[in-house]
């Protein structure tokens, strides 16, 4: 498959330069890569929440569903336990799932539900057009904190790591490459997969430079180390505007995953009228 | 102070610190984020508090606790956000706390857009959270009214402690009008009988919604009903247009009401007899004013941005099923033209 033929026919809204259009060409050319390695572009289901960085479902022609301002994971969490066998990739924005839909962020983390969420951490309400969001940095200056925001921001890998996801990642939209990599590991892990995209948002906060100035790609980390990878977080916290800030693979281990320990798992492939008649002749 | 040219959101803002709000807590939502914005910008810089909340969940919960306080407080959203609040308007009704909401209301349902739309209707007016309780519910239709209307909320809400909505929509939140500034600023005082200090003269008092014994929620929600029996009696208000010898009367609110005032003109021009009956209060409804209509013979019309649910109180107000129905929703405004048709239609 060629990755145009996943392309759809609507209108592409996005401004000129926004970082969104990264995203949008690196996962379709994952999608495609994955569809010849014997995962079918079928079996894939997309989701995405509201603000500017949904709109991503509308420009893929893949089968998708367009839910709710911050419930991206609860309808992702129902239709991966519906059926197993698809796979699940969310899309949602920092305001999305950090603030109006940060408790369900934490448990799909907790419950390691095998989706992945790709999260375009463009820092400020784009669609709203430019309030702060949970990221920004402190001193930030929006329509809503005319004075600066004096919250502090946000650490999204490091909430995720303490939450209990099992793959935790950043990338930027300057660097597809990198994004196809990681976009491609988060899809293939089995367990709740996480990537912190810096997504530039040219028209309301616009921070490619300073994003080219201060990105690095971090190797030889030892992915495994639930210590190491906390320090890789750690060593930039979205306030700092010296501090480099480190791209890549922060976190990756194998767990359980809710969608088959979940209880009745096992038994999805038993005559189901049988069994409810078992049970409940077992309560009488 | 000349009138100035100030924006519906806006003049929510103005109307809300002459009224002697305190807090705004808000978040972001088109088109409601005008009033989050100039609140931003006002709030903190009168000494008064704002926060943009995590959520709108969050955000009428700190309604909640700040109204708990005795605060004048003060929320708007939209519709999507409208019902993520509903939980909480829920208890606020049930703690017995005063506070002012304003929904902007835009097209649904879901997502649907940001045109405008007055499908919050049922929401608003029928109170859409759980339990027997309702909202107390104001519809302004000119950018003056959403100043004075959200003053008027303030004294209505705090009069019996009950949530006010201000129930506009996209269009009047965008608009640009002259507004007269309000000429008194009310300067208000912490209710030490009811609300919450953290000091010892508000120590017996309670903040709450639960009650675990039944017979004792009932008669608390007797009471509520009981109050809601006072607001109907005193604070029932609406406004007419033409009405004296009319025979087809459009009902309509907001934004609508603009345009179905033009039809009443263009209908008496073509000689027809049309009156305008405009609610300014849809809870409490104003139901004697069309029944009082209704005996003299007129014919009503129901003139709304949504499907017909203020049709349904029309109806139960005139005592006839035969309400005509000129609505239109999905993000545009009702045409002259379609009110003209059912004019002559009824005519």
């Amino acid at each position: 498959m060629n990755p145009k033929d996943l392309a759809s026919y609507a209108t592409n809204t996005w401004c000129p330069g926004c970082g969104n259009f990264s995203i949008l060409s690196a996962i379709r050319s994952v999608l495609a890569q994955l569809d010849q390695e014997g995962y079918p572009v079928e079996d894939v289901v997309l989701v995405s929440g509201i603000g500017c960085h949904a709109k991503i479902v509308d420009y893929l022609n893949v089968n998708s569903f367009y839910s709710i301002h911050g419930r991206t994971l609860p309808v992702a969490t129902g239709i991966k336990l519906a059926n197993p066998d698809l796979k699940v990739i969310c899309f949602s924005g920092d305001g999305d799932s950090l603030a109006e839909g940060l408790d369900h962020l934490i448990f799909a983390a907790k419950r390691n539900i095998d989706v992945t969420l790709i999260l375009h951490d463009n820092r400020v309400y784009g669609l709203t057009t430019g309030q702060f969001t949970p990221t920004s940095p402190p001193g930030f200056k929006g329509k809503s904190t005319p004075l600066g925001t004096e919250e502090l921001p946000m650490n999204p890998p490091e909430l995720m790591l303490a939450s209990g996801a099992t793959y935790i990642a950043r990338g930027y939209t300057h660097g597809i490459d990198l994004l196809q990599k990681l976009f491609k590991e988060a899809i293939l892990h089995q367990g709740f997969s996480f990537v912190d995209v810096l997504q530039v948002c040219v028209t309301f906060f616009n921070l490619y430079e300073s994003y080219n100035q201060r990105t690095y790609e971090v190797k030889d980390n030892d992915t495994s180390s639930f210590d190491e990878a906390l320090k890789i977080a750690r060593s930039w916290n979205y306030d700092d505007h010296e501090a480099r800030i480190p791209l890549g693979k922060f976190y990756q281990v194998d767990a359980p995953t809710f969608d088959r320990t979940f209880p009745g798992f096992e038994i999805r492939d038993v005559d189901r009228d049988s069994r409810i008649k078992e049970v409940l002749e077992g309560l009488i | 102070m000349p009138a100035q040219l100030v924006a519906g959101n806006s003049a929510v803002i103005i109307g809300a610190m002459y009224a002697g709000c305190d807090c705004f807590f808000g978040y972001p939502i088109t088109p409601a984020s005008e009033i989050l914005h100039e609140a931003s910008r006002f709030f903190p810089r009168a000494g008064r508090k704002f926060v943009q909340a995590e959520s709108e969940e969050a955000a009428i919960n700190m309604v909640y606790g700040a109204a708990g306080a005795g605060h004048r407080v003060l929320a708007a959203s939209s519709g999507p956000g409208m019902s993520l609040k509903q939980e909480g308007i829920s208890y606020i009704a049930g703690a017995e706390l005063p506070c002012v909401i304003v929904d902007i209301c835009r097209a649904g349902p879901g997502l649907g857009n940001i045109g405008p739309e007055q499908s919050d209707y049922n929401q608003a007016v029928k109170s859409g959270g759980h339990g027997c309780y309702n909202s107390i519910v104001l519809a302004p239709n000119s950018v003056q009214e959403m100043c004075d209307f959200t003053m008027k909320a303030f004294d209505l809400a705090f009069k019996y402690r009950n949530p006010a909505i201000v129930l506009a929509d996209g269009v009047l939140g965008h608009m640009v009008e002259p507004l007269n500034f309000p000429e008194e600023a009310v300067v208000p005082n912490i209710d030490t009988s009811w609300a919450v200090s953290g000091n010892s003269a508000t120590r017996h008092n309670l903040v709450t919604s639960i009650d675990l014994d039944f017979e004792e929620m009932e008669k608390h929600n007797l009471k509520l009903q009981a109050k809601y029996d006072r607001i109907k009696q005193n604070e029932t208000a609406w406004t007419g247009y033409r009405l004296e010898d009319a025979e087809i009367v459009l009902v309509s609110y907001g934004i609508s009401s603009r345009i179905a005032r033009s039809a009443v003109d263009r209908a008496r021009r073509e000689g027809m007899k049309a009156g305008l009956f405009r609610p300014l209060t849809l809870f409490p409804f104003p139901e004697a004013g069309i029944r009082e209509l209704s005996e003299k013979g007129c014919r009503f019309i129901s003139v709304e941005m949504s499907n017909g649910m203020m049709r349904e109180d029309v109806r139960r107000a005139a005592g006839t099923e035969d309400v005509g129905l000129v609505a239109r929703y999905g993000g545009n405004l009702i045409r002259m033209d379609q009110i003209m048709d059912k004019i002559r239609e009824v005519a």
